[in-house]
């Protein structure tokens, strides 16, 4: 029974952490059409931004304050000057479809490099902010610590923060008409361009956040955070790319599935399980759970 | 498109090529043998790349997985079955080829980045999965060894140098194989498949089952490619196929120009050539072990994104008047 409740709460939290890097990549998706591979590059940049601030000033939540930024800014500082011109250059032809995946591969690359030239490829860790050693539970030390209720608090306020965004402002209106019809935005006074950077710059704040959440308890290196791309990337299309949502519940029955299928079976399952949940989603709907009803336009 | 050569004349170009790899193969140094074998490997699973990607337009991020069943098939089937090298790689390309019928039967509904994401988790998985089962040996991974060249061919003749004929020529016949495949109705239906599915359905063609018969065909030479990569390296592993070969080969793919099938060599070319620049860079510059890491990676990605935004279509297309659909 403990280890059934051990294990639902820690499903809890690492599909928390899915969920905001899951969120990263719907956020761009639904904006420009591009899956943004360079988010794990881009995530982990500001989480060693967070680490410097960290050994400069030894505060933990001031380092989770400047990473959420500077995150937000490298997102729009990218896609202003780097993924906008592309766009400009690449307009028809097949290439379309996989210039933005080689482009943010790229990126991801380069990202990857510069801050192995500046920081060095040595492993460095981040010291969580509360405690993560186990709670008690009837005289057992369970798998579940305090650092991890904070996890799971944070991603909540995350979650709840940009749904008041999207649903009852005006900015959460523009981000939504831009991302659904472009052209109709566009007419009815929007700039659209300039609505896509700022849905870059959210992401990046979000990955920004899932870095700082997530390197705590693993080690900082420049590749630190690809694995989460890829589990986050799966989550997204679980839920179908398009809706927040979405991004949260096939996050969240990702971190279930794995858990679960690593604590009851086999933990050499971790990665099959996420194919085999992915393929098993898809087989049923072709475009994840909770795809837009019809297509739109890119 | 280019004009169409006729399947004689690309047979004999095919090889004219071959015998001029052979006599150039008598000429250098054991180095460039192995790194000439490299070169035609990377050729041929950008070919993969090139079949499914450039022409039928799925976009695949989980080559790596596909070559790695293939190495592993051909391993089996030489290590524990005992049978010929030769059989070995036929096997590494069935095996892989009906790996991918499977998988492309699952992917045929799935379009853009559904499928990069399916194929993308089956990269990271399916290596792993080696370790689950003792035949395969774990991580140490098994031998696979092609044996010693036949004593017919003399004292001298070299392992590296059998390394390279039996790579070249595997490439060739394969690489010749597609090329043919490609210019008769496949190939018309394999782009029209790419420019407008809607399109090519109204037309009659069978849209899913074409789709998935590229993907079979591609994952097949993907399989023989990986067959001959750990021949080279001489023994299969869960590590010899990670995730960043996906990458790079699609890198090298976009740098030969994913719509056509000459300049695979080229692409081969780059991707065996970026550690030796980083390599004399950096001997010649100077830097700690860590910058020396570093370099190739930088190099590859910054090359990703000069070819994107310079070349997207491939460096043919810089010379070529722009295609005529």
């Amino acid at each position: 029974m403990t280890q059934f409740i051990t294990t639902v709460l820690t499903s809890l939290s690492s599909g928390a952490i899915y969920a905001l890097m899951a969120l990263a990549l719907v956020l761009v998706w639904r904006s420009t059409r591009v899956i943004n591979f360079a988010q794990a590059g881009q995530a982990v940049l500001t989480t060693y931004i967070g680490y410097t601030v960290i050994q400069r000033t030894g505060s933990y939540w001031l380092a989770l304050v400047v990473a959420v930024i500077s995150g937000a800014i490298i997102g729009a500082v990218i896609d202003r000057f780097f993924m906008r011109p592309i766009f400009k250059r690449i307009k028809s032809g097949p290439i379309v479809m996989i210039a933005p995946v080689v482009a943010t591969l790229g990126l991801l690359g380069i990202i990857q490099a510069i801050i192995g030239f500046i920081w060095g490829l040595t492993n460095q860790s981040i010291e969580a902010p509360v405690s993560t050693g186990g709670y008690k539970v009837m005289g057992t030390v369970i798998a579940f610590s305090s650092y991890n209720l904070l996890v799971l608090v944070f991603v909540a306020i995350a979650m709840l923060l940009l749904t008041i965004l999207f649903q009852r402002t005006n900015i959460g209106l523009a981000l939504r008409a831009s991302a659904y019809s472009p052209e109709i935005a566009r007419l009815s006074g929007i700039k659209v361009d300039a609505v896509r950077t700022l849905g870059w710059a959210i992401a990046g704040a979000s990955g920004g956040l899932a870095g700082m959440l997530y390197i705590p308890g693993y080690f900082l290196y420049p590749n630190a955070m690809d694995l989460l791309l890829v589990f986050g990337f799966v989550a997204a299309v679980i839920g179908g790319l398009e809706s927040l949502f979405g991004a949260v519940a096939g996050a969240m029955l990702l971190g279930f599935a794995i858990n679960f299928s690593t604590t009851y079976i086999s933990p050499k399952l971790f990665f099959p399980t996420a194919f085999i949940v992915l393929v098993l989603v898809l087989l049923i709907k072709p475009s994840g759970l909770f795809a837009a009803k019809k297509s739109r336009g890119a | 498109m280019s004009k169409q050569i006729s399947t004689k004349k690309r047979t004999l170009l095919f090889v004219a090529f071959g015998w001029m790899l052979l006599i150039l193969g008598d000429r250098v140094g054991d180095l460039e043998l192995y790194q000439g074998s490299f070169v035609a490997t990377y050729a041929l699973a950008i070919t993969s790349i090139i079949l499914l990607t450039g022409y039928s337009g799925q976009l695949s991020l989980g080559q790596s997985a596909l070559m790695a069943v293939g190495a592993y098939a051909g391993a089996l089937t030489i290590f524990n079955a005992g049978l010929h090298p030769i059989i070995g790689l036929l096997m590494a390309a069935l095996v892989a080829g009906i790996f991918g019928l499977i998988l492309g039967l699952i992917a045929a509904r799935l379009t853009g980045p559904y499928l990069a994401g399916t194929t993308l988790a089956l990269a990271i998985s399916l290596p792993t999965l080696a370790n689950q089962f003792p035949i395969l040996g774990a991580e140490e991974g098994i031998v696979f060894d092609v044996g010693l060249p036949p004593a017919r061919f003399g004292e001298d003749f070299s392992q590296y140098k059998w390394f390279f004929w039996i790579s070249c020529l595997a490439s060739l016949i394969m690489v010749w194989f597609i090329a043919n495949l490609l210019s008769t109705k496949y190939g018309r239906i394999f782009r029209a498949l790419r420019d407008n599915p809607i399109a090519a359905e109204l037309s009659g063609i069978n849209v899913g089952r074409l789709k998935v018969t590229a993907f079979a065909i591609s994952s097949g030479v993907a399989g023989l490619s990986g067959g001959l990569l750990v021949m080279l390296i001489s023994g299969v592993s869960p590590s010899a196929f990670p995730l960043s070969l996906s990458f790079a080969l699609l890198g090298g793919a976009v740098v030969t120009g994913l719509y056509n099938l000459k300049g695979v060599i080229l692409g081969g070319l780059v991707l065996v050539a970026i550690p030796e620049i980083a390599d004399s860079l950096v001997s010649r510059i100077g830097g700690s072990e860590g910058f020396i890491t570093i370099l190739p990676g930088f190099l590859v990605s910054a090359l990703l994104i000069l070819a994107v935004v310079f070349t997207p279509n491939g460096p043919g297309h810089l010379i070529k008047r722009h295609h005529k659909k």
